[in-house]
């Protein structure tokens, strides 16, 4: 349940609800896909009561594989719908970084696709954990990865449009890397500087500093002597 | 033979699924994953009934069916939405949409919408041919 304390403040509800809008949408896919697929057996059997084709049993095979892929795809997302539900629950604890990225990766992978933009998450290497509140952690993360979509699609040429998250190497100074394909290193100035992206990153205790061989890159660090 | 209906949608499993059931009612049906292509398939091969949704990536329905408003007035376009507003269906109304439906749509519904549509182009063709047979000036005589 979550914790009537840790009630998101406005900000944190407009995150809630972009989320939330993209599973619904998600969601009304996968079941769309079904409603066809269920649809399609029924005409196929009218058609074999009226005489006309007998059904083809390797076709209602495959449609019957299309629709468990369907409720495959709505069950992994409600999963992580479920995951993220939850991330309101506790307070301050250690949190696992890699496993935020994908939860985020997963429930916005259809606001990434419509940006265009190519997310590659490459695996943690050593345990990358920090104290924080966890949906205040995935906050954060959705808007550096909103962020890189922006300046992306805000960056003229014809580059494919990747965004690559990795992780520091060292668990002491755990930090999670964004290295867009920009090939540029303008417009970086103004990263995560509104008061509410300042306050976002003050809750986590973690700052963003420049990163990748041209500077087409941040990191969001844990900040020193903070807990 | 029914109506010519191109359907465009970014979930290529449902649209083909789609496509093959109104197949079997008669209606010759095709289909666009995204919306530049759409517009290319508009161009080269011009659908009756366009079935459109509207979160696709790079370019959405809105602006699909705004363009071909533009230049093909005479095609019906149906929405086919599984994220949209009361306001996007006032909108794609207000821009020339003849139906709007949310994901998943009951199939008969659709079909009796895309009738519909057919019946609005056959009798603007039917006006259209009607018009060719007076002369531009000049008096006429019956």
């Amino acid at each position: 349940m979550p914790n009537p304390d840790l009630v998101p403040d406005r900000d944190g509800i407009t995150f809630f609800g972009t989320l939330s809008a993209a599973v619904t949408h998600d969601m009304k896919n996968f079941l769309a896909i079904i409603n066809e697929n269920a649809g399609l057996l029924e005409d196929l059997a009218a058609g074999a009561r009226n005489g006309a084709v007998p059904v083809d049993p390797r076709k209602a095979a495959l449609i019957s594989e299309k629709i468990r892929k369907q409720v495959n795809r709505a069950d992994k997302m409600i999963k992580l719908f479920n995951r993220f539900s939850h991330s309101m629950d506790h307070a301050q604890e250690s949190v696992d970084m890699e496993e935020m990225v994908l939860l985020v990766a997963g429930l916005a992978e259809r606001i990434i696709r419509h940006h265009d933009v190519f997310l590659t998450v490459t695996p943690a290497l050593v345990p990358c954990r920090i104290q924080a509140h966890r949906f205040d952690l995935l906050n954060l993360i959705y808007r550096a990865v909103e962020t890189s979509c922006e300046i992306l699609n805000n960056t003229p040429g014809e580059n494919r449009k990747q965004v690559t998250i990795s992780f520091g190497s060292d668990p002491l100074v755990p930090e999670i890397c964004f290295i867009l394909d920009t090939g540029t290193a303008s417009g970086w100035d103004t990263l995560f500087d509104t008061s509410k992206d300042r306050a976002l990153l003050d809750r986590v205790n973690m700052h963003v500093k420049k990163a990748g061989p041209g500077g087409n890159g941040f990191c969001l660090c844990k900040t020193p002597g903070k807990q | 033979m029914g109506p010519r209906i191109l359907l465009v949608d970014d979930e290529q499993e449902f649209v083909l699924t789609l496509a093959e059931r109104l197949q079997m009612r008669d209606m010759d049906s095709y289909a666009a994953f995204d919306g530049p292509t759409a517009l290319e398939q508009v161009r080269s091969h011009p659908p009756q009934i366009l079935i459109i949704d509207l979160k696709m990536p790079g370019m959405d329905g809105i602006q699909v069916l705004k363009q071909v408003k533009q230049t093909h007035p005479g095609i019906q376009i149906i929405i086919l939405t599984g994220h949209g507003s009361e306001q996007d269906k006032i909108n794609c109304m207000n821009l020339g949409a003849s139906a709007y439906f949310q994901k998943p749509v009951d199939i008969d519904r659709l079909i009796a919408a895309i009738r519909q549509g057919y019946e609005t182009v056959r009798s603007d063709d039917q006006k259209t041919a009607t018009f060719d047979r007076y002369p531009k000036t000049g008096s006429w005589q019956p």
